[in-house]
């Protein structure tokens, strides 16, 4: 099946609400700068035309009760409208920026000043402050009533820019450049207001908003200046006279509609703006979003048919407990698609520990959440199968799904800090799941279930009244793996479950772990970028590499004789304990997946690779027969003949090789190899 | 705790402190005291009240008058500040103005929190269920007609509905909070009058206030269900409406919350717009009425009223905020 293609995606950010938001308010603009030019102006006088006549042809919106030609006063008025709220605008965004900037570059004194006016100001209700000043004064000057506006409403974006600047701040770039002798001030201008522009132009176009609205509502309410027409004032006039009761809709109508688009331009433009600035918000998903849907449509279909006519084998012996067979998750994303998890097959029998280990970004959380079909987008399940006991997990229903989570397929997460539902205490979130799958029992005995089941992690039972941020990192840990056992599942998936551990929690954490599979004899998925603490662990292991399975085996096999030059190069980074040696890493990087090298992806750090690995992908497969893969274990041992057939490796070095050469040193010429030809 | 309400009480202080100084400095600092000149005007053109006026006129000289030393004045207008008084309106005298606010406050208060608390429910619900992505696709469509209803201020929508509701269909009407022939009673002919007559202006409201609020549930929501503990509760195999309800929405709820107590601070100050287009007799139009009959006691008033609710507002959400996070109420 064809995976999605990089020519379908757009690789650009603008958006519709952005270009309908420019085109809204540039039309606007236009009008008001050159409409003024065009028309003629002294319509828009008191008194110049008959007054209260319909809209007709000489006159395209009617006059209204003062003699004035209503057309040609809207758009004279839509100028000093729109440059009242540009003033106060600036006004407030130069200061939010400044005191912003000084409040969070700075601290101590002047931030705690700063921050308790702008505290101040969001308790005053602006439009109140403002009448109180506007009301004492005769004519009022636009631009004093646009300064007072701009000095009222700086909270927001200081508060805004203060909270950015204390980001970037902790950033390691702006220490770097401290570290390279930039003064305070330097790396204030340098490293941290370029990094304020996408924020700073939200908040202009919001200021802008907030001072056309504020001096709006003034005018409206009268406090306008009564020479220049603005809409604010058509409006306040159109009241004053009564136009809506007296049925005059041509006067108050047509600044309303003018009004409204400009606030309309305003937040599409803001929120465009905004799209096409910010990384992070994913843009023009919804058409790949379908295509990609129907390509998996068509594969599920086409699995379907063919496992008609295959024979389903619910033999835990034959399957084993979980089978993964050419599992594909891809990822989209505005650059391209990016395979995270390619064409990976392994199995797992019942009972038995396998450790999956790999860097990160080699795909190991993207398998995690494919196995539990819990991928959300911008991740998709691409291809493949994943057998439960036979059973196609992609191909059941969601309600069907449901209940085999928890049940038979249990989940460990990573980094249970913010595993748990941080507003409701432990115990209600252990029982959640004896709830939902359907077991009925009186509250009591649910009670004596949740105290048994922490009671097996390690924990006192009355950690089921607390919550979760009462807890240590240790024991959120040991709760989620108290539910994850708590309905005695047949597989337990344990993705990166002591990461963000300290190493002697961790070992408490794996001994525990340890101790519950054996009493459940549940399989366990152990995945992990720490290879010391898997391979203690695990029976067998699996080795990820830029999303593709590179070597699978047991463990001791592995260990003692490893197939696949990174398995060998991981091996040996491990400090050893007990003697000297030269330590060297793994030379170079793991690849971008978006530009994966040509042929095996391991190719520029490999010590041994030639022309071929270059050129073509190498399957994982089974080494020859001829190959004595059980060389650390007696022949004819206990399982000996499968474990064999189980050995699988992913490299151009076999079959015509037996075993890895001895690696001399890593600072071969491969390296400049690597670093010429395939780094991008 | 307690020093977390203490710390909150002594900031509700000083925002009084701040804003009604600001209240007391910003007028002064505009050249000519308008006062100064109104009260004399009144003196001089008041008939049968002529004395009670120059009395009126002459104590506020006292206490305000130019040959005060500006600290003085603003210890006098202090100790008005803490008994509420005033002063009286210089449209209705001899009333005062705390009469005026006493009158109209209710009105403000009651259609207007009927209108925000309808908003809110109606707008997070709706926000809601647009950022589940299970949801149908006719609610997904309402989005940007919902980000068109939010960018456009309230008031404008009310003008739409006078016109339409009130002469074209003359169906409901134009303004006012209750027939001018109606007699207050405690019945439920007056209920339904003022029912009716709430129904515009509440309308209009409603509607800018459910595009807001379901706009900013929608983002929270958003965020929320990128959280980890969204991915464990599915993989729990608890089914979608848990996790949407006492996962989702339970979190989510917690910033909206904060900013309906926030809304309801600023209750006072938004009504203004809205009653003024509907006459609707509450505090808005109190102000409106001051606005153009420039009668300064009853604006500074409103205004200290206003700043007072909103800071009071700010303090009950500090205060009550820890009953719903339970991370903030246990914090060791």
């Amino acid at each position: 099946m064809a995976v999605a293609n990089n020519r379908w995606f757009k690789n650009t950010r603008v958006t519709p609400s952005l270009i309908f938001g420019i085109l809204l308010i540039t039309f606007i603009v236009l009008v008001g700068i050159l409409g003024p030019m065009l028309i003629d102006v002294k319509m828009a006088r008191v008194g110049a035309v008959k007054p209260n006549l319909a809209p007709s042809v000489e006159s395209y919106f009617g006059t209204d009760s003062q003699g004035r030609d209503v057309f040609t006063t809207l758009i004279m008025a839509i100028s000093p409208t729109l440059r009242v709220g540009v003033i106060s605008g600036l006004v407030s965004v130069m200061l939010g920026l400044a005191l912003g900037l000084l409040s969070g570059f700075f601290g101590g004194w002047p931030d705690a000043i700063i921050r308790t006016f702008s505290d101040v100001l969001m308790a005053v209700p602006t439009l109140a402050f403002t009448i109180l000043v506007v009301s004492r004064m005769d004519r009022p000057n636009i631009i004093v009533v646009a300064l007072i506006v701009g000095l009222l409403t700086w909270a927001g974006t200081a508060r805004g820019i203060r909270s950015q600047v204390l980001t970037i701040r902790e950033r390691s770039y702006t220490a770097v450049a401290r570290a390279n002798g930039e003064s305070e001030v330097e790396v204030l201008f340098r490293e941290v207001m370029p990094n304020l522009l996408p924020l700073m132009m939200a908040s202009f176009i919001g200021a802008i908003t907030a001072g056309i609205g504020v001096v709006m509502a003034l005018e409206v309410l009268g406090l306008g200046n009564n020479v220049i027409p603005t809409l604010g004032m058509m409006i306040f006039w159109s009241q004053r006279f009564s136009s809506v009761l007296r049925g005059m809709w041509w006067w108050w109508s047509p600044p309303i509609v003018t009004i409204a688009a400009i606030f309309i331009g305003l937040f599409f433009l803001s929120w465009g703006l905004d799209r096409f600035i910010n990384p992070n918000i994913p843009v023009n998903l919804g058409r790949r979003r379908r295509l990609l849907k129907a390509e998996q449509m068509k594969a599920a279909a086409s699995a379907q048919s063919t496992l008609a006519t295959t024979q389903q084998a619910p033999d835990s012996q034959q399957t084993g407990v979980l089978q993964v067979k050419n599992l594909k998750v891809v990822y989209e994303t505005a650059r391209g698609v990016v395979k995270a998890v390619d064409d990976v097959s392994f199995t797992l029998q019942p009972g038995e520990r396998m450790g999956l280990i790999g860097e990160s970004g080699s795909g190991k959380t993207t398998m995690v959440t494919a196995l539990m079909r819990l991928t959300r987008p911008p991740a998709y399940i691409a291809d493949g199968q994943v057998l439960l006991d036979g059973k196609d997990l992609f191909l059941i229903s969601d309600e069907e799904l449901r209940k085999l989570r928890l049940k038979d397929i249990a989940l460990m997460p990573q980094a249970a800090m913010n595993s748990l539902n941080p507003v409701i205490r432990v115990r209600p979130q252990i029982k959640d799941g004896f709830r939902v799958h359907g077991i009925k029992l009186s509250d009591k005995a649910l009670d004596e279930k949740v105290t048994e089941v922490l009671r097996k992690v390690g924990l006192r039972p009355e950690v089921a009244n607390r919550f979760p941020h009462q807890l240590s990192g240790g024991m959120k840990q040991r709760v989620a793996m108290a539910i994850a056992i708590s309905l005695s599942p047949k597989l337990i998936i344990a993705d990166e479950p002591t990461s963000a551990l300290d190493v002697v929690v961790q070992k408490q954490v794996m001994l525990t772990l340890s101790r519950l599979q054996q009493e459940l004899n549940a399989a366990v998925l152990l995945i992990g970028h720490d290879m010391g603490l898997i391979t203690q662990f695990a029976d067998s292991i699996g080795v990820l590499y830029a999303g593709k399975l590179v070597e699978r085996g047991r463990v001791a096999d592995v260990l003692g004789n490893p197939l696949h030059p990174y398995t060998r190069l991981l091996i040996d980074s491990l400090p050893n304990l007990e003697g000297k040696k030269e330590l060297f890493g793994i030379p170079g990087l793991p690849p971008e997946l978006l530009h994966l090298p040509t042929g095996c992806a391991f190719h520029p750090r490999c010590p041994f690779a030639m022309e071929r690995c270059r050129q073509e992908i190498p399957t994982i497969q089974s080494p020859t027969t001829g190959f004595d893969v059980s060389s650390t274990r007696a022949p004819g041992a206990p399982g000996s003949p499968k474990s064999a057939e189980r050995r699988q490796v992913a490299c151009h070095l076999y079959p015509q090789n037996s075993r890895l050469p001895e690696i001399k040193s890593v600072t071969t010429s491969m390296l400049t190899y690597a670093t010429s030809e395939n780094q991008q | 705790m307690l020093k977390y309400i203490g710390q909150r009480f002594l900031q509700f202080l000083l925002i009084i402190f701040i804003a009604n100084s600001l209240t007391f400095l910003l007028p002064r600092i505009i050249p000519g005291d308008p006062i100064q000149e109104a009260l004399t005007a009144k003196a001089a053109t008041a008939g049968r009240a002529n004395v009670d006026i120059q009395a009126w006129a002459a104590t506020y000289n006292a206490k305000f008058g130019l040959d005060q030393p500006l600290w003085r004045q603003y210890i006098n207008y202090w100790f008005d500040m803490f008994r509420l008084d005033f002063g009286y309106s210089l449209n209705d005298y001899p009333a005062t103005v705390m009469s005026k606010i006493q009158a109209a406050i209710p009105w403000t208060l009651g259609f207007m929190s009927v209108a925000i608390l309808l908003a809110f429910i109606v707008g997070s619900a709706l926000g809601a269920l647009l950022a589940w992505p299970n949801s149908p696709g006719w609610i997904q469509g309402m989005v940007p007609i919902l980000m068109i209803i939010s960018a456009i201020p309230f008031y404008l929508f009310g003008l739409a509905l006078i016109w339409i509701f009130g002469v074209k269909w003359r169906l409901l009407p134009t303004g006012g909070a209750y027939d001018p022939t109606l007699i207050l009673r405690w019945d439920w002919k007056t209920t339904a009058n003022i029912l009716q007559h709430a129904i515009l202006p509440a309308t209009a409201l409603v509607l800018f206030g459910v595009g807001s609020w379901a706009l900013s549930m929608r983002a929270t929501m958003i965020t929320i269900l990128g959280e980890d503990y969204i991915t464990f509760a599915q993989s729990k195999g608890l089914p979608d409406r848990d996790i949407f309800l006492r996962y989702g929405v339970r979190n989510a709820l917690l910033p909206q919350v904060t900013g309906l107590a926030i809304s309801f601070g600023l209750i006072l100050g938004s009504g203004v717009l809205i009653e003024s287009i509907f006459t609707y007799p509450g505090i808005g139009s109190l102000i409106y009425g001051a606005i153009n009959s420039k009668d300064y006691f009853v604006i500074n008033g409103t205004v200290a009223i206003m700043v007072l609710c909103a800071a009071s507002a700010l303090l009950i959400v500090d205060i009550l905020y820890p009953l719903i996070d339970p991370r903030i109420r246990y914090d060791k």
